[in-house]
């Protein structure tokens, strides 16, 4: 059985710097046993995910507008990759707009996060998200009807 | 093309439990959920053997007795929301202490400890997750679903909905639909 | 139908005459036939007539023949003997004229055969008489008594003769009478010919007549609309032309020719002069159409220009359909009119279209830029103030942290505007999707988001039992969310505020800027609260766009909320009407049409 002992594995894909700084700053003030790994933008992402050997990640957060290749477009073939079936798809967006929060569910994404424009509700957020995504995990949930939105 | 099925996971999960015991020859007896009472003359090797064929269906033996109590808080609170027709009117605290026999206080203490969350959280997700299904099937209106779940009024199960997924009902059905629309 | 339409109609008129004039032949062979039995009836008269003339004649000569001989016996002489012969051939004549009368009358034929009989038995006995008489020696008993024989014959012929006189008298008695009878007949068939003549010729006349008068009147109206549709034609700036395919000849109406700048008078209609007219890059085209539709008989419908002979150019549309003429000839007709302003206002209107298109995409792009690349900056901004805020606010000076705060409050303020800018653009936006909304589930949700809100302001908000309507239910929580913030901002500081919401009945009638509503038409929700209000005067301007009544900073505001609701009731076909006292509080009040 996996327990909130064993280590956490998310991914996050974020063209913007200072945004990914304070995602890692906010993981690493909650304390949680994470692994997190970052990316600068869709197309870096991809390329790592191609990769058959990697360690499956258990929440991945994207990035809605990238360039390259964009949230939207990522989340499309990670949800056409049945490898991916068993990750959850978080998005991270400034956005808040309805019509992204409903496509990118309908799509396959099971979490949506609007940017928060303060740090305590960041980490608030994250908190938030990685313990509704582990009861998901961990109480044999239905994925298929995994929609949270922050 | 797409199934889209309806199952009872407690069934399935006893059914595959039937079949992987009798497969490696062991006597048993199936207990609550959760639970089942073996011979003691089974060998470390079978035992293991029992491990490795249940972990393929993501079932796990657990031996911490913590994490057994955990499992049957879980389970006593699943089994409350799905297999009654309708939630119990005796509060969670008594139908819990009473099933389980401890107190309370101990067991919701040991419950954060382990699981991040809170009961009263765990029933809240468990409880949305049942109104989903309910939702999906269609068979119900949102009164009846309300009615079902014990909850005081429609407004308040949407909110409480709202709270857990973000969305409305009406939202949430909208988007299953839609992406069931997609995938076929 | 009466008899006057009876009348009008000519096919029954035709009939009737048909009728007539077989009443008239038929009358007329009636008559011809009386003419001739009349014309047969004078015949056997005349020829009874003849008949009794004659046979008395003969009776006459027998008498004479008679006495003569009687005479001669007496006296012995021999001139009472002289006509003996004469007299004979002269009854052989009668007999020959008889004869020829009866002819036709076998009866009386075999009657004056046996006269004839008689008659030369008569002069054999006279014969006998005459011989007894001059015998030398005459037995004067034999004499008498041949005398006597003689005489008594005679008696009997003339009984004989008599009764044929008779029956012919009969006869002629009877055709005397069926003659008059005829005659009476023949004057009535004739009466009635020429009265049944008249009449048809009368009504003849007279149907003539109305049909000639209706002709007329139909000419006169023909001309009338023929000179209405000339005018009509001028007016509305059209011609027509036809082309007859049997002959192969071009009509074209005089607006036709005005249309193209040319002398009505002077223009031959051939199609040819007609292309001389046309741009010179429509020409192949007009025409190549024209004549493959009289291949196809299919109608035309085109639009292209005329080069007018002041070198104006006009946009003309040309329609034509085929059909059949008086005679049952194919023709093809058709209108030209001229379409230059349309299609120069059309021009125009693509154009202005295509502005207005790309205004809309630029405002577009803008509510992207407010709503995602402005807020990319700020969020920045605003996570950076939170970071100073809960690690490095302890190193900032005094004055330094006052002008932080300043800071976070201007970053604060403008988020708020942006989010409202973004809620009032989709306010806009086109995606307007109606649904049977519970409001009272909307009321929920609402308060369930300003839970902090109301908690920090201990207000209490009521909600009765709302309708279920026809709504774009996130435009209806945005409109409530405004009105019970806005309650909630305006509120007085020393008292809880509350808010009530509730559904009101429409009075009889109630006038809302001069249109008259009614409860079944719309209905309306009142929004209560016991805040700060406002003087009545202010009530349609707080709806106006980035329009503040309060300037204190107390009451922070970016003058859009008020808006938002009003472009919201607007999108509903509805309207929002605020009633206020200073210090008592204000009411809104929506009003939403129950059927969109």
């Amino acid at each position: 059985m996996i327990t909130h002992k064993d280590s956490i594995h998310i991914l996050i894909a974020d063209d913007d710097e200072d945004d990914r700084a304070f995602f890692s700053d906010a993981m690493m003030e909650l304390k949680m046993n994470n692994k997190l790994t970052l990316f600068n933008d869709g197309k870096d992402l991809m390329e790592y995910l191609a990769n058959p050997d990697i360690v499956m990640p258990h929440i991945l957060f994207l990035d809605l507008n990238m360039p390259y290749k964009s949230g939207f477009e990522c989340l499309k073939e990670i949800r056409a990759d049945s490898r991916f079936k068993e990750v959850s798809i978080a998005i991270y967006s400034t956005s808040s707009s309805e019509k992204d929060i409903e496509e990118t569910f309908i799509e396959g994404a099971n979490i949506y996060i609007k940017k928060p424009n303060d740090f305590t509700k960041l980490k608030k957020v994250i908190k938030e998200v990685l313990n509704i995504n582990w009861q998901f995990h961990s109480s044999g949930l239905n994925k298929e009807t995994f929609f949270f939105s922050i | 093309m797409r199934l889209y099925i309806k199952y009872d996971g407690i069934v399935a999960c006893r059914v595959i439990l039937q079949e992987q015991l009798e497969r490696l020859d062991i006597s048993y007896k199936l207990l609550e959920l959760g639970e089942i009472e073996i011979s003691n003359s089974v060998t470390k090797e079978n035992l293991a053997q029992l491990q490795e064929a249940l972990n393929k269906y993501a079932i796990f033996v657990v031996s911490n007795e913590k994490s057994q109590l955990i499992q049957k808080i879980k389970d006593a609170i699943v089994e409350m929301v799905y297999e009654k027709d309708k939630l119990p009117s005796v509060t969670i605290s008594q139908y819990l202490s009473d099933k389980l026999n401890f107190s309370y206080g101990y067991i919701t203490n040991i419950f954060s400890e382990y699981t991040y969350t809170s009961i009263e959280n765990f029933i809240i997700i468990q409880k949305i997750e049942r109104a989903k299904k309910l939702i999906i099937e269609d068979e119900l209106t949102l009164t009846e679903v309300s009615y079902k779940l014990n909850y005081s009024s429609v407004a308040y199960l949407s909110s409480q909905f709202k709270k857990v997924t973000g969305l409305t009902p009406s939202a949430f059905k909208r988007i299953v639909d839609k992406r069931r629309n997609l995938s076929n | 139908m009466n008899f006057r339409s009876l009348y009008r109609n000519s096919q029954i008129f035709k009939i009737a005459l048909g009728i007539a004039i077989l009443v008239v032949g038929y009358i007329a062979s009636v008559f011809y036939k009386q003419m001739q039995s009349l014309e047969s009836s004078v015949n056997v008269i005349t020829n009874a007539t003849e008949t009794q003339l004659e046979l008395e004649r003969v009776l006459s000569i027998i008498s004479i023949y008679e006495t003569n001989l009687r005479s001669y016996v007496i006296t012995k002489d021999k001139s009472y003997l002289e006509h003996r012969f004469l007299r004979k051939g002269e009854i052989e004549m009668n007999f020959i004229r008889i004869k020829k009368l009866v002819a036709n009358n076998p009866a009386r034929s075999k009657d004056v055969d046996q006269l004839k009989r008689m008659i030369d038995y008569r002069f054999a006995l006279f014969k006998e008489t005459l011989l007894l008489a001059e015998s030398k020696n005459p037995g004067k008993e034999q004499l008498i008594a041949k005398l006597k024989e003689s005489s008594d014959f005679t008696e009997s012929m003339k009984t004989f003769v008599y009764k044929t006189i008779n029956a012919e008298g009969d006869k002629i008695k009877i055709h005397n009478d069926n003659h008059q009878f005829e005659l009476q007949d023949s004057i009535i068939s004739a009466f009635l010919l020429v009265i049944l003549s008249l009449l048809i010729l009368l009504l003849s006349f007279n149907k003539m007549n109305v049909d000639i008068k209706e002709l007329k009147k139909a000419n006169d109206d023909l001309q009338f609309l023929n000179h209405s549709f000339n005018n009509a034609e001028k007016i509305a700036g059209f011609g027509h032309w036809k082309i007859d395919l049997e002959t192969k000849l071009y009509t074209f109406s005089d607006n036709f020719l005005r249309l193209l700048g040319v002398d009505p008078n002077k223009f031959e209609p051939t199609i040819e002069n007609f292309s001389k007219h046309i741009h010179p890059d429509d020409v192949d085209f007009v025409i190549k159409s024209h004549k493959e539709s009289l291949e196809t008989l299919e109608p035309t419908s085109m639009m292209f220009r005329y080069i007018l002979p002041d070198g104006d150019i006009r946009y003309i549309r040309s329609v034509g359909s085929f059909t059949r003429n008086s005679k049952g000839d194919m023709i093809k007709t058709g209108v030209n009119y001229d379409v230059s302003d349309q299609y120069k206002k059309t021009l125009e209107l693509e154009e202005n279209n295509k502005e207005l298109k790309s205004i809309n995409e630029e405002l577009e792009s803008f509510n992207n830029i407010v709503s995602h690349d402005l807020q990319e900056p700020l969020h920045k901004i605003q996570m950076f103030i939170s970071r100073i805020e809960a690690k490095e606010i302890d190193l900032i000076s005094d004055q330094g942290k006052v002008y932080f705060s300043k800071i976070k409050l201007s970053a604060n303020k403008m988020q708020t505007l942006l989010i409202d800018l973004v809620n009032y653009s989709r306010t806009i936006k086109g995606d307007k999707v109606f649904k049977e909304t519970n409001l009272n589930e909307i009321i929920t949700q609402i308060l369930d988001d300003l839970a902090i809100n109301i908690e920090d302001k201990k207000a209490v908000i009521s909600a009765a039992i709302l309708p279920t309507i026809k709504v774009i239910p996130f435009q209806m929580e945005q409109l409530f969310i405004n009105l019970i913030s806005n309650s909630l901002k305006y509120s007085k500081d020393d008292v809880n505020p509350i808010i009530s919401i509730f559904e009101e009945e429409i009075f009889e009638n109630e006038i809302y800027e001069s249109k008259i509503i009614s409860n079944e038409e719309y209905c309306k929700i009142v929004i209560v609260d016991n805040g700060i209000g406002f003087k009545q005067e202010y009530s349609s301007k707080i709806f106006n766009l980035f329009y503040r009544l309060e300037k204190d900073s107390k009451y922070s505001g970016t003058g859009l909320g008020l808006a938002i609701c009003k472009r919201i009731v607007e999108n509903h076909d509805g309207f929002i009407q605020v009633s206020s006292v200073p210090g008592e509080g204000a009411e809104f009040a929506i009003f939403i049409p129950r059927n969109i």
